[in-house]
């Protein structure tokens, strides 16, 4: 079973999405601030990330680039899940090195289709 | 009394001529001196009448000297001769009493010339106050158009104080102004220095007769907390002092104020009286003072107004942006949990559960929607929109309307039809914007257009001169050159006449009575314009009520150079503080080229120094004021005092040449610098 990492500080969103996830045969597991969020990434070896932008303790955008920009972890898909449409390039481009990102509020389906680009 | 000055022969004027004169109460004196002392004597006793006798020794070389004093130009000068005698220089006199005298026709001769004398003296005293009024005036009218020249306060007032030195040559004016409620600046003009205790009382009778003013009217100010001093000597070499007695100089006070608006006291001294003249012509410098000031005044405060409105624009601005945020993120579950419903793996639900929750997604689609049409416009409006502008073929985003609105359309079996001309030339845009545009004209006409419609799409090239442009609202250029016209033509409940100029206004929406079924904030078209207009194109519509409506969108075709300008126009948005435009556009000569040859009148509009690098070589442009001079070392000096300014860099040379054009930067030269590294030489 594949195994996707959520970050994202509103409970909400996280609940639902791996709900949603869950369903379709996904194992999920959660973090609801940035810190957590890096070390569940390093400790617990997923299969993709879906990271959200604006969070307390490390935003984003940071966890993005300390994963994309270490040998260990480069290679795990990371989508980002945005408020601001506008930053494709700064999500998508050098600066974070994301793979995928997607914007607030989302369909379940383009997240899907997304997450089966890379595990599919 | 009566003063005749008499030029005689000794005898004869004491003997016989001054015991008639004293007789008929003339006040009389005689000279025999060489002229030097004569002339001494005349200034002195200023008589209104000369006797002076033909025999007198010099009498014409004595006569012209006299005259030639412009004082002595009304004194009667009556000429003694002797019967026998004739004289060469009768021109120069105005009477003549022949010898011997007769009393009678001695004294009805003097009061005659007295009589000429008296007149000639009103005449002239006349005329001097005419040409002193003359010049009053002069000088009055000269200030008036300097007054209205300036909305700068200080200089207002140094205007003021030039034009009563001028007209009323003052030794001392003082001037006290308040600055905000609790400073004021105290302005002291003398021609020579002032002692130091003068100062502080010409300082403290300002301070009086300012607080008197006030009292006496309804203005209230605040205390003075801190007096600024600002002192000017014309004379300053000179080694006169005007000491603290100065302050006895005869003196003209005035409030400097306009109706309810109070600006401050100005105080003259003099040490010769002023006379009435004086004081209307100081009155009425004071009064003119004072409307251009409450304009600075009413200037200063619409800046301030307005500095604070445009922080309140990027306030709401940044609000919106801000809440558009905020709103996205509780949208995002409450769209998941009824996804999750709506999938049955929360359990099963009836037809009637599916069809209502496929409604509330439906409405946070629309609402997300809003959202973003709020954030663009927001970004819009703050300049912080990015246009990733490329060289792009638009007819695949025209194409994809049909299917973006496949669904939409079908709902109301609304029929879309293109109509693309065939290689359609490339444009100069942001693809994402330019199917922004199409969408939210195309969603707007199926809002509008009731069941069965139809909506044709269509996009051509156009010339400029194919355009009526009566239609265009508020054209953002114009337009010139070869353009795409894209067209969105429905069937709808069209636009009422006088709802077409605010159609593109933000947030309104036509009200359409009876047919309303379409609803929405009203935001896609004002967005839509804005998005044409940074495009450099423009947007229009034809519409009947009934009838229809025609949006028309023309977007210019590739043009480098505009382009360019369009790029730089933004840079300079963005860098409001910067007057250097540099451009790194060494890699494409022909645009540097084309630039040197056509824009660089039109750059300057934009800015006063223009940086290109070019092979290495950094040149400046530079658009300084028309030199005048012809030479060419005055050339260079003002070239080198321009470069200083634009960089400390010393240049090892410049200019090509000074050139200028009247194309509104008129009164402006082009001065090219080339700044060559001592390397490349």
């Amino acid at each position: 079973m594949k195994k996707i990492l959520i970050v994202d500080d509103e409970k909400d969103i996280v609940e639902t999405l791996s709900f949603m996830l869950k369903a379709k045969g996904f194992d999920c597991i959660c973090a609801y601030d940035g810190e957590s969020g890096l070390n569940l990434a390093k400790s617990s070896n997923p299969d993709l990330v879906i990271l959200d932008v604006m969070m307390p303790k490390i935003n984003g955008y940071k966890i993005c680039r300390l994963l994309k920009f270490d040998n260990k972890y480069k290679n795990i898909p990371i989508i980002m899940i945005t408020a601001r449409s506008q930053d494709e390039d700064k999500i998508i481009g050098e600066e974070t090195g994301a793979d995928e990102y997607i914007t607030k509020p989302f369909e379940f389906s383009d997240v899907l289709e997304k997450i089966q680009k890379y595990l599919g | 009394m009566t003063k005749i000055f008499l030029l005689l022969n000794q005898d004869e004027s004491e003997n016989t001529l001054k015991p008639i004169l004293e007789k008929n109460s003339f006040e009389t004196m005689c000279s025999v001196d060489e002229i030097d002392d004569i002339l001494v004597q005349i200034h002195n006793f200023m008589p209104d009448i000369i006797l002076i006798d033909n025999d007198f020794n010099n009498c014409e070389y004595v006569i012209r000297q006299i005259k030639s004093n412009t004082k002595n130009q009304n004194i009667q000068f009556i000429l003694l001769l002797n019967n026998d005698k004739k004289t060469g220089f009768m021109n120069l006199v105005d009477g003549l009493i022949v010898k011997p005298i007769s009393e009678d026709i001695l004294i009805s001769t003097l009061n005659s010339h007295l009589k000429i004398k008296k007149s000639l003296d009103r005449l002239y005293e006349n005329n001097k106050e005419l040409s002193r009024s003359l010049y009053q005036l002069n000088v009055l009218y000269n200030t008036s158009s300097q007054f209205a020249g300036t909305l700068n306060t200080s200089k207002l007032y140094d205007i003021m104080i030039e034009a009563m030195e001028k007209t009323l040559s003052f030794d001392i004016s003082s001037v006290l102004v308040y600055t905000s409620s609790k400073n004021a600046i105290f302005k002291l003009n003398t021609i020579h220095t002032p002692a130091q205790n003068l100062i502080d009382a010409l300082k403290i009778r300002s301070i009086l007769n300012y607080k008197n003013v006030i009292e006496n009217s309804s203005i209230q100010i605040g205390e003075f907390s801190d007096i600024e001093v600002i002192q000017k000597v014309k004379q300053a070499r000179s080694n006169k002092i005007y000491g603290i007695e100065s302050i006895n100089f005869d003196s003209l006070f005035a409030p400097i104020k306009v109706g309810e608006d109070f600006f401050g006291v100005v105080e003259l001294f003099r040490s010769t009286p002023f006379c009435s003249e004086d004081v209307t012509c100081f009155q009425a410098i004071t009064h003119q003072v004072a409307l251009p000031l409450r304009s600075a005044k009413l200037y200063e405060e619409i800046s301030i107004t307005n500095k604070k409105l445009e922080k309140l624009e990027k306030l709401k601005s940044e609000f919106v942006s801000i809440v558009s945020h905020e709103l996205r993120t509780p949208l995002t579950p409450i769209n998941n949990s009824l996804e999750i419903v709506l999938s049955g793996q929360a359990g099963v639900i009836s037809k009637d559960a599916q069809n209502f929750i496929l409604m509330a997604k439906r409405n946070i689609q629309r609402l997300s929607g809003i959202i973003e049409d709020l954030l663009d416009l927001s970004r819009i409006q703050a300049g912080k929109l990015d246009f990733k502008y490329k060289i792009v073929d638009i007819a695949p985003s025209v194409e994809l309307l049909q299917k973006t609105f496949l669904q939409v359309a079908s709902e109301k079996n609304i029929k879309i039809n293109l109509d693309i001309e065939e290689k359609l030339p490339e444009i100069y845009a942001d693809t994402r914007r330019i199917e922004q545009i199409l969408t939210n004209l195309v969603s707007n006409s199926i809002k509008f257009t009731p069941q069965d419609g139809t909506i044709k799409v269509s996009a051509h090239t156009v010339d400029a001169d194919e355009i009526n442009f009566s239609d265009l609202i508020m054209p953002y250029i114009k337009p010139n050159g070869k353009y795409i016209k894209i067209t969105v033509e429905d069937t709808g409940i069209g636009i009422k006449k006088e709802d077409i100029p605010k159609i593109f206004d933000k947030f309104s929406q036509i009200e359409s009575s009876l047919n309303r079924n379409a609803c929405g904030v009203g935001l896609g078209l004002t967005i839509t314009k804005q998005l044409v207009d940074s495009h450099l194109g423009a947007i229009w519509v034809e519409s009947e009520e009934a009838q229809g409506s025609k949006f028309n969108v023309i977007l210019p075709l590739v043009d480098k150079i505009k382009m360019f300008e369009m790029d730089l126009s933004r840079i300079l948005i963005n860098n409001e503080d910067t007057g250097i435009i540099r451009l790194e556009a060494n890699k494409d000569l022909n645009l540097i080229n084309s630039l040197k040859e056509n824009k660089l009148l039109n750059l300057s509009r934009l800015s006063k120094e223009i940086e290109i690098e070019e092979d290495g070589k950094i040149i400046y442009y530079t658009f300084i004021p028309k030199i005048t001079s012809s030479s060419f070392e005055a050339l260079i000096s003002t070239i080198k005092e321009y470069c200083s300014k634009i960089k400390k860099n010393e240049y090892d040379i410049i200019l090509s040449k000074a050139h200028s054009k009247n194309d509104g930067v008129d009164a402006c030269d082009i001065i090219k610098i080339l700044n060559i590294s001592k390397e490349n030489i």
